[in-house]
């Protein structure tokens, strides 16, 4: 009997809802189980890091990492992973460009975690207490000092394939269970295409499968821009032509248009096509293109309409893009401090 | 598998243009190690014929197929050099310039600086090099209708000389009457005025079959390209036809009264009224913006020659090439400037011209004030030459030669009458000086200065103070009438034109010539042509020429009935191409369309509108859409080696 | 680096018609000016794709400038250079929360007379930059 594949799955800067598209592929997932060995998969089983060491290098027929890099514990693990698979994929928004988290580049790491730990409305942290390398904790009963060794925030908030060589990407933010599958076919298949493409999605832009394309006059210029919650949309009319800031001809298609199917403006988490060579520049190309002023202080006033135009154009991927935010520039002071309490 | 690249790269020494500032031996040593260039030379002038040879001999002996030739500026020697690609056998668009010399060696003095400048170039040249793909040129056929707009002196001279060869022109005129500012002004020799002229050429051109005159018109819409332009011209009505007969009966009945523009203001005329003797089309016109329709004149017309009811036309020309000659505006001083317009024996050099024209104001004679003046003093340079402060930069080039040739009238008419000019510099270049002598001789007398005269109105007449320069001593003259030689201005509503035509100006803001040397009399954009004095001040002789010169050069673009395309032109990835339209939306020339096509939308691009500027391309979301010859990867490529990448 | 050793890099998008001209005039005329700025020759202002920006700033530039022919009339394509105004007045606004001094990108019209107009620009240019020092290079976030 020939081996199954092996089949490894590590999440690092996760909200979980990648762990849930796997869910979601539903009876599917029976197939799955049938067709391979899930040898790592720390969301749903118990494995340990030394389970992944003793396997012997390149052991593992393909690895999907989810979630961006973030802690040093990320990167360790997924150097690791990278040595023991043959295939390594970035699943997800987070992994392959950043995703949402990756949003928080636009800031120093020090006013990522003093914004977090100590002046968000809903904290309360009277003690201060911030993660930090080492923290030194007093346990008063038994009157004994303990050292914590955290592993350390990154700088910066890191795709995947910044920190070891990535084979393939699945986009979403999720995938969807379909993407996924068509990805899975592919590689049970082995129907691969060349190293560094997208699996499991199109190659054309959201408008190619968008159920409102035809709908879409073929010229489009645009005198004020709104945000979803400003209109309710006309059903069954490109959200485009109506003024919404939908992204879907910046992004790349296979979702679906489910977003659309429920009246909301594409956010762009499938990502860039290939050959585009930095998402947001090339989604503000394109919608400040058709704002139909010819001076600055019109074309301002619609500006003006979107208070965070990185958050729009950069959503899923600031990290991976060519500039990035400020993070990075300096190093953190809050995390290198030894803490005390207790 | 794709074709392995080898280029060769050629480092032009210009002389010492280049080489006395950028080491090129370096610069071609240098170029040797960057990755596919398999050649890499330096040479004293790649222009010259053996440095030509030395590309094609290259060609053949290396096998290159990507050239690189880092010397002047692409609009100097991009096209020499295509050539030599092109009889080399090779894709005339597998070439790329480096430009070492005006956009390096001239502006650096600094030998290193330069040099690694010059390095930078040519790596950017050869990373876009390696990426070059050829490329086909499109022909299309062409028109052989030519408009020209303008119908003074160079206009008219541009279709007379299209009509002689078969060309069919329309010749467009803003004003009522064919004839421009020539008619009413200036000299071509001596004793011709430039009405002469202008009277010769309306007569060969109204018996001219091939050349439609539309007066009263402007251009209000031109789209296209060259050998197959629109124009849409518009025709403002005349509200009177071609019954009329000039018998004047309507003139008594007008009650408007405007001050004449035909004789600089020097005296009114009707809302009704006929320019000026010889004005071409010969009726009478109504001036819309005065008239009040009040509908007297109709009634006195026996001819029912009058229609008020008359409207705007509206003409679509196909047209193969556009002759822009749209002349100028002569400069009026602003009120109280030398108290100009304050007193009325301050005159400007036009209102002179026709207070000594026999069909001007005065029947030719010169009398101001009910006498012949004792003394005339002409202000030179007022409007030219930052003289004061509202002048031009620029020298009006006929103010000089057109002052003394009154002068000398003047000193015919009326020997006993002082004629004083004040000047900064006499430019009576050529064979005109003649008449400076002359001028002498007949003893004008010539006073120079430096800081601008001052004129004075006192109760007993004029007095001008100056500070003669040879003298070095300030000097006070009477006079009873200052003559002041006002030059050329760009006209009030060239924007206008600009706006339709998109031709550019120059920093005088008169129309400005692709290349005084390579490429005189043609605009920017290939088919349409300059003439005149709309492209700086130009007397009545240069304009002739340049009407004559700008028509060759619409008569050689269309005269092999076809044209090729330059081919940087858009291309849609129908793979990638989704259909969004963002392509469509963004297009100036309305050439990308959505088209169905196997039941996907996708975008097409008509080659033959578009004109290759590449906004689609850098709105493309997808990437889809790519300009030819500056595609994505190849600006990229440009980008990355500017850092030694790419 | 001390400032007299940092000699930044200025890339420089010029169109065809009008800007390109005036690099060349500003060269019959033998002006001179700095030789930090590198000029990419595009057809027009509408082509240039922030995203060559982005690569520019990305791979070290210590300033960038886009330059075509002055709004509203005198673009060769028409209306180009309004695309240019549209995107890089958004531009502008991104630049800064990217991380990137908003001084180190113009976006200019020259005109292909204005040869001292482009003198004028480079040496601003590379004198704010110089100011400013490079582009500060990112930490290694992973060693």
């Amino acid at each position: 009997m020939s081996e199954k594949p092996k089949v490894g799955w590590y999440w690092c800067a996760s909200c979980g809802g990648c762990e849930e598209s796997f869910v979601d592929l539903a009876e599917r997932l029976l197939t799955v189980f049938d067709a391979v060995d899930i040898v790592f998969c720390p969301v749903a089983m118990d494995f340990k890091k030394e389970d992944v060491e003793k396997l012997p290098d390149g052991s593992i027929t393909v690895t999907f990492i989810n979630g961006g890099i973030r802690l040093e514990e990320h990167v360790e693990m997924v150097k690791l992973l990278r040595r023991k698979s043959k295939i390594v994929i970035a699943y997800g928004a987070c992994s392959a460009w950043g995703g949402i988290p990756g949003l928080a580049n636009l800031y120093d790491l020090d006013e990522v975690l003093s914004r977090k730990y100590f002046e968000v409305p809903s904290i309360d942290n009277p003690d201060k207490v911030v993660p930090c390398k080492i923290t030194k904790v007093k346990l008063k009963e038994v009157d004994e000092e303990i050292e914590l060794e955290l592993p350390k925030a990154l700088p910066a908030l890191l795709p995947l394939d910044k920190v070891i060589e990535v084979d393939y990407y699945i986009p979403g933010c999720p995938p969807t269970p379909d993407v996924f599958w068509n990805a899975l076919e592919a590689l049970l298949k082995g129907e691969l295409p060349p190293k560094g493409s997208v699996l499991g999605a199109l190659n054309k832009s959201l408008c190619d499968e968008c159920p409102l394309n035809e709908t879409k006059p073929d010229k489009i210029l645009l005198k004020d821009l709104k945000r979803p919650h400003e209109v309710i949309p006309e059903e069954g009319k490109c959200l485009l032509a109506q003024g919404l800031l939908c992204l879907g001809p910046v992004t790349r298609g296979g979702c679906g248009a489910l977003c659309i199917k429920a009246n909301m403006p594409c956010t762009g988490c499938f990502g860039p096509l290939d050959n585009i060579i930095d998402y947001g520049g090339k989604a503000l190309s394109y919608i400040a293109s058709i704002i139909d002023f010819e001076d600055e202080p019109d074309l301002n006033k619609v500006y003006d309409k979107i208070p965070d135009w990185v958050g729009i154009l950069y959503r899923y991927y600031l990290p991976a893009s060519k500039i990035g935010g400020k993070a990075g520039l300096k190093k953190s002071k809050i995390q290198d401090r030894v803490v005390e309490y207790g | 598998m794709a074709e392995e690249v080898r280029i060769g790269v050629y480092i032009c020494h210009c002389g010492f243009n280049i080489a006395g500032t950028v080491d090129v031996k370096a610069v071609a040593e240098y170029a040797k190690t960057l990755p596919n260039v398999v050649v890499s030379r330096d040479y004293l002038f790649m222009c010259s014929e053996p440095g030509q040879d030395l590309i094609r001999e290259d060609i053949k002996k290396y096998k290159l197929n990507r050239i690189v030739v880092a010397a002047c500026s692409p609009s100097m020697h991009e096209p020499t050099f295509r050539s030599v690609l092109e009889s080399a056998g090779l894709n005339k668009y597998l070439f790329e310039m480096a430009n070492i010399r005006e956009h390096c060696s001239w502006v650096h003095s600094d030998k290193e600086l330069a040099t690694e400048k010059a390095k930078d170039l040519v790596r950017m040249a050869v990373a876009k090099a390696r990426l070059l793909e050829p490329l086909e040129e499109k022909e299309i056929e062409t028109s052989r209708n030519i408009l020209v707009v303008g119908g003074g002196v160079a206009g008219m001279r541009a279709a007379l000389e299209l009509a002689h060869y078969g060309f069919e022109v329309y010749l467009i005129e803003k004003s009522p009457t064919l004839g421009g500012k020539a008619a009413l002004v200036g000299y071509v020799e001596d004793d011709v005025k430039g009405s002469e002229i202008v009277g010769k050429m309306i007569k060969l051109i109204s018996k001219n079959p091939r050349i439609h005159v539309f007066t009263n018109s402007e251009l209000v819409e031109f789209k296209g390209f060259p050998g197959n332009f629109i124009a849409k011209i518009r025709v403002n009505p005349r509200y009177v036809n071609e019954k009329c007969t000039l018998c004047g009966d309507c003139i008594p009945a007008c009650p408007v009264e405007v001050s004449n523009e035909y004789e600089f203001g020097l005296d009114k005329r009707k809302a009704i009224f006929y320019p000026y003797k010889g004005a071409y089309p010969p009726y009478y016109v109504i001036d819309s913006k005065v008239c009040t329709f009040c509908g007297e004149c109709v009634k006195t017309c026996k001819h029912n020659a009058i229609d008020l009811e008359m409207k705007p036309q509206y003409l679509d020309l196909r047209i193969g090439a556009l002759i822009i000659a749209a002349g100028y505006d002569p400069y009026e001083p602003p009120k109280g400037e030398y108290n100009y317009g304050i007193h009325n024996n301050v005159i400007t050099l036009f209102q002179l011209e026709r207070l000594l024209d026999p069909n001007g104001p005065t029947k030719g004679n010169l009398i101001i004030g009910g006498k012949v003046p004792r003394r005339i003093v002409f202000i030179q340079c007022v409007g030219s030459r930052n003289t004061t402060p509202n002048s031009k930069p620029y020298c009006s080039r006929m103010c000089c030669l057109t002052a003394i040739r009154n002068a000398i009238r003047i000193k015919e008419m009326y020997p006993d009458t002082d004629v004083i000019i004040l000047y900064k510099d006499i430019m009576t270049y050529a064979s005109d000086e003649r008449l400076y002598e002359e001028a002498g001789k007949r003893l004008v007398k010539f006073l120079k200065f430096e800081e601008p005269p001052k004129v004075t109105i006192t109760e007993e007449g004029l007095y001008i103070d100056v500070y003669e320069y040879t003298i070095q001593d300030e000097v006070r003259i009477p006079t009873d009438l200052v003559v002041l030689s006002t030059g050329m201005v760009p006209r009030h509503d060239l924007n206008e034109l600009i706006a339709v035509t998109r031709v550019s100006c120059g920093g005088d803001g008169f129309l400005r010539e692709l290349h005084l040397k390579l490429a005189p009399v043609e605009s920017p954009t290939k088919g349409v042509y300059l003439a005149g004095a709309v492209t700086g001040p130009k007397n009545i002789m240069e304009s002739i020429r340049m009407g004559s010169a700008a028509a060759v050069k619409a008569m050689t673009l269309l005269s092999a009935g076809k044209v090729s395309i330059e081919p940087l032109t858009a291309v849609v990835n129908e793979e990638i191409c989704s259909g969004c339209g963002v392509c469509v939306s963004v297009c100036p020339y309305e050439a990308i369309s959505i088209k169905e096509m196997d039941g996907d939308r996708l975008a097409h691009v008509e080659e033959a509108l578009c004109m290759g500027c590449g906004t689609c391309t850098a709105a493309c979301p997808s990437g889809a859409m790519q300009q030819r010859g500056f595609k994505d990867t190849q600006i990229k490529a440009q980008v990355l080696a500017v850092f030694g990448g790419g | 680096m001390s400032n007299e050793d940092f000699k930044p890099k200025i890339v420089v998008f010029a169109c065809n018609w009008c800007t390109y001209a005036a690099v060349d005039l500003a060269g019959t005329s033998r002006m001179q000016y700095p030789a930090n700025v590198r000029v990419i020759r595009v057809m027009c202002s509408g082509r240039v794709d922030p995203q060559f920006v982005l690569e520019a700033f990305h791979n070290g530039a210590d300033g960038v400038i886009v330059a075509g022919c002055h709004p509203p009339t005198d673009c060769h394509y028409i209306s180009g250079n309004i695309k240019a105004l549209r995107r890089y007045t958004l531009f502008k606004r991104l630049l800064k929360s990217l991380g990137i001094e908003e001084e180190r990108f113009r976006l200019e019209w020259i005109s292909a007379s204005e040869a001292s107009k482009w003198v004028k620009v480079v040496n601003e240019m590379v004198e704010t930059v110089k100011k400013l020092g490079p582009l500060k290079p990112k930490l290694e976030v992973v060693e």
